[in-house]
């Protein structure tokens, strides 16, 4: 069985999802176990495929038994699998810890909501594990398709910034579609693999170059880089938690894989570094990016905008360190990945656990939540070291890794751009941890002595948070080993040292 | 605002028409989109699939997969508008009113009393109710069956003509909706109630999906129509036209009830009364 994992992880969860829906009409206690069962399938197929991928480097599946250029291939590499991994597990952990406030959200279409949330998972995981062009597409509108729905059943201004995230997300999505559109023209292929092989001879066409232009911008306003990023606070604040934290982690990270993905297999490090010489324009934007998110996360007033506005920051980080053109940046832009989508998790979790208690994510919620929510308070002081960047934890690895990337190419404003970033992230966090630790909670009452009673969310909620925040760690501890096993092998020799 | 807005397309399109430059020539036979894939299409898919239709055997089997999804998009739409629009039943107005086919005579009725037991007689309107036009009604009554049936025509002959799943599922979808917008919404859900439309929307994406997990079960690769011939007792390429036919049928089955799923929803914002 293990010769069609690739397969299998995409295709259970779409006809669970499928199932779901009908069994949602019939019975709805039956729809969380077949999601849980379902995602589980994924995360034990992704890394069944990540421990084969490093024996056997690339493993290639022929959908419908017609091999490419004429049929869709799935390809497996190094990234893939590291990508996969992180999306399958994250969406499990998110789907068991966020059940409960899914079920007092939802009580009524909790079978529909269910088949969107593995329908969602499913695009992710199609995206990555395709080695064609177009079949990424397809999969981009079902994610796309899926997120819009699930964001707009938030509070009431959601449906409004549901909306706003339709017009850009279909905006980003056409761009993407007509630069393949161009990359047909002009190299009559679909195949990521097929079309990185045609190309070298086409490096001076216009039509490529007005591909890669097209596609990447497509891409960048789907992950909201910087000045494309308008759709995502608004989108992601007034989402429901549950939603929130699945869309928060993997939305932008995917599509920064599909940025990496078209920078590497499709038009090669040599088009993009030597021919076009792009890389210094898009790293000072990233660097825009991250001030700006920086400033702007400074601005909120609310803890779930003041996230948004740091995983703006954080997509500039990748973002700068996958166009450094050295080995170091895109090191540190491909771990970045996963480290950046476990601990938006751990912070997102911590949040919703907190709106699941006190139905509010404003500064003034968080008064007394050491005393009141001791374990949740601890998960989410462990994102926030990570994002910060304190040594044992991840965030500091990836972050070296951008920093000592951004130092080897001279890139002195990234640099500057990461250690400001950081000293925010700071402060912002520290904020919150003094507003939730000094400042007294006042009972309705009015009786400012009277003792916080302890009303922790249920067990379900903490242990899966507490379980991400000790991955946090975990991640930072083997940082090595992911490095030299899984990351290195990536990146081609072309791009030095 | 708006000055910056003209400038963003102005400069698009100056890109688009910069790479015009380097385009292959109109209709050139020497252009890369017609050397490279397609032609084995045009040569071989005959031969390989036995579908005379070659942008069938493209769309169904060489990139089925990717049909699938599209499949599984339409049917994310749908569940999509229920999720955003269906009003819970416990939200309904407490009254309803009947109206006496008979005489046209109109009765409240509270939710806590009884409802009328012989309802023959009886329709159930919303207070927005309009007498129905008589030459509409039996007009589009006539119509549904030829449209049904040339529905399903669109649908098995998608081998050798245009057509297929998805313009044949829209036909029967519309044919639906003609009934609705013709009598009122509640004729069209007494024929195909919420539940099973909903129902087999999943039913038609499971078709095209469990037929590839079928021929993954049978030992080849998903969607691997070949595999099919050993529980149809034909040969491969056979088996691959039959394939492409059970999914069409599926893709039909979906499309058809994701239509009628998302016009319900939306023309009755959710509540599924009268409609429009």
């Amino acid at each position: 069985m293990s010769q069609h994992y690739p397969v299998l992880l995409v295709t259970v969860p779409l006809l669970s999802a499928l199932l779901i829906s009908i069994v949602g009409w019939l019975n709805k206690r039956f729809c969380f176990p077949i999601a849980v069962a379902a995602l589980s399938v994924a995360a034990y197929s992704s890394v069944g495929l990540l421990f084969r991928v490093l024996d056997e480097k690339v493993i290639l599946y022929h959908l419908g038994g017609w091999a490419p250029p004429w049929g869709i291939a799935y390809s497996v590499d190094h990234l893939s699998a590291l990508v996969l991994v992180v999306v399958s597990v994250v969406a499990l952990l998110n789907l068991i810890a966020t059940q409960k406030s899914i079920e007092q959200e939802f009580s009524e279409k909790i079978g529909a909501f269910y088949t969107l949330y593995v329908l969602l998972v499913t695009g992710l995981l199609g995206i990555v594990v395709t080695g064609d062009v177009f079949n990424l597409y397809v999969l981009l509108e079902i994610t796309a398709l899926t997120s819009y729905g699930l964001i707009a059943m938030g509070e009431d201004r959601a449906p409004l910034a549901s909306l706003n995230y339709v017009y850009m997300g279909t905006i980003g999505a056409c761009l993407y579609l007509l630069g393949i559109g161009y990359l047909y023209i002009s190299t009559g292929s679909l195949n990521m693999a097929n079309i990185s092989s045609i190309l070298p001879g086409l490096y001076d066409s216009k039509v490529v170059l007005a591909a890669f232009i097209i596609c990447m911008v497509g891409v960048c306003l789907k992950m909201a880089f910087f000045p494309l990023h308008a759709w995502l606070p608004n989108a992601y604040t007034y989402a429901p938690s549950a939603v929130s934290s699945l869309v928060a982690p993997l939305m932008t990270k995917v599509m920064i894989y599909v940025m990496i993905r078209l920078m590497l297999t499709v038009f090669t490090p040599e088009f993009i570094f030597s021919k076009l010489a792009l890389s210094n324009t898009v790293v000072w934007l990233a660097v825009i990016a991250i001030f700006m998110g920086a400033v702007l996360a400074l601005g909120a007033r609310d803890m779930k905008k003041m996230l948004c506005y740091v995983i703006i920051a954080e997509v500039g980080y990748m973002v700068g360190g996958a166009w450094l053109g050295n080995r170091a940046g895109m090191t540190g832009a491909i771990l970045h990945i996963a480290n950046d989508a476990l601990m938006t998790l751990c912070v997102f979790l911590a949040v919703g656990n907190i709106v699941y208690k006190v139905r509010g994510y404003a500064f003034e919620d968080l008064k007394g939540m050491f005393r009141k929510m001791p374990y949740t308070m601890t998960g989410l002081v462990a994102g926030a070291l990570s994002m910060i960047g304190v040594p044992p934890t991840c965030g500091f690895f990836s972050k070296w890794y951008l920093i000592s990337g951004g130092i080897q190419a001279g890139q002195y404003g990234f640099v500057a751009a990461l250690v400001f970033s950081s000293l925010i992230n700071a402060v912002l966090f520290f904020r919150i941890i003094e507003i939730g630790y000094y400042e007294p909670f006042r009972a309705d009452h009015g009786h400012e002595s009277s003792p916080v009673r302890m009303a922790e969310a249920p067990l379900t909620m903490v242990v899966p948070l507490l379980i991400v925040a000790g991955g946090l760690v975990v991640m930072g501890v083997y940082t090595g080993d992911i490095v030299t096993h899984i990351i290195e092998p990536i990146i081609p020799p072309a791009m030095g040292n | 605002m708006r000055i910056f807005g003209i400038i963003v397309v102005i400069l698009t399109g100056a890109l688009l028409i910069y790479a015009m430059g380097d385009f292959p020539s109109w209709a050139d036979p020497a252009s890369p989109a017609h050397n490279h894939v397609s032609p084995r299409y045009i040569e071989k898919s005959l031969e390989q699939t036995s579908v005379p239709n070659l942008v069938t055997a493209v769309l169904a089997d060489y990139r089925g997969y990717d049909t699938m999804f599209e499949t599984a998009v339409i049917f994310a739409a749908g569940v999509v508008c229920f999720f955003l629009l269906r009003i819970p039943r416990k939200d309904e107005p407490t009254v309803r009113r009947y109206r006496h086919t008979l005489t046209g005579i109109t009765i409240s009725v509270k939710e806590t009393r009884e409802i009328p037991p012989v309802l023959e007689e009886f329709e159930r309107i919303d207070t927005l109710w309009t007498p129905p036009d008589l030459i509409i009604k039996t007009c589009c009554r006539i119509l549904v069956p030829f449209l049904q049936l040339f529905g399903l025509y669109v649908i098995a002959h998608g081998h050798h003509s245009p057509g297929g799943g998805f313009q044949g599922g829209v036909i029967l979808g519309a044919s639906m909706i003609l009934l609705a917008i013709s009598h009122d919404l509640r004729t069209a859900i007494g024929r195909m109630s919420e539940r099973v439309h909903a129902i087999l929307c999943s039913v038609g994406v499971f078709i095209f999906a469990g037929t590839g997990a079928l021929c993954l079960v049978l030992g080849l690769n998903f969607l691997d129509y070949g595999a099919l011939a050993r529980i149809l007792h034909v040969d491969p390429v056979t088996a691959r036209s039959h394939g492409i036919l059970i999914v069409e049928i599926g893709v039909g089955l979906a499309v058809m009830t994701a239509m009628i799923w998302i016009y319900n929803n939306i023309s009755s914002k959710g509540k599924y009364d009268e409609g429009l």
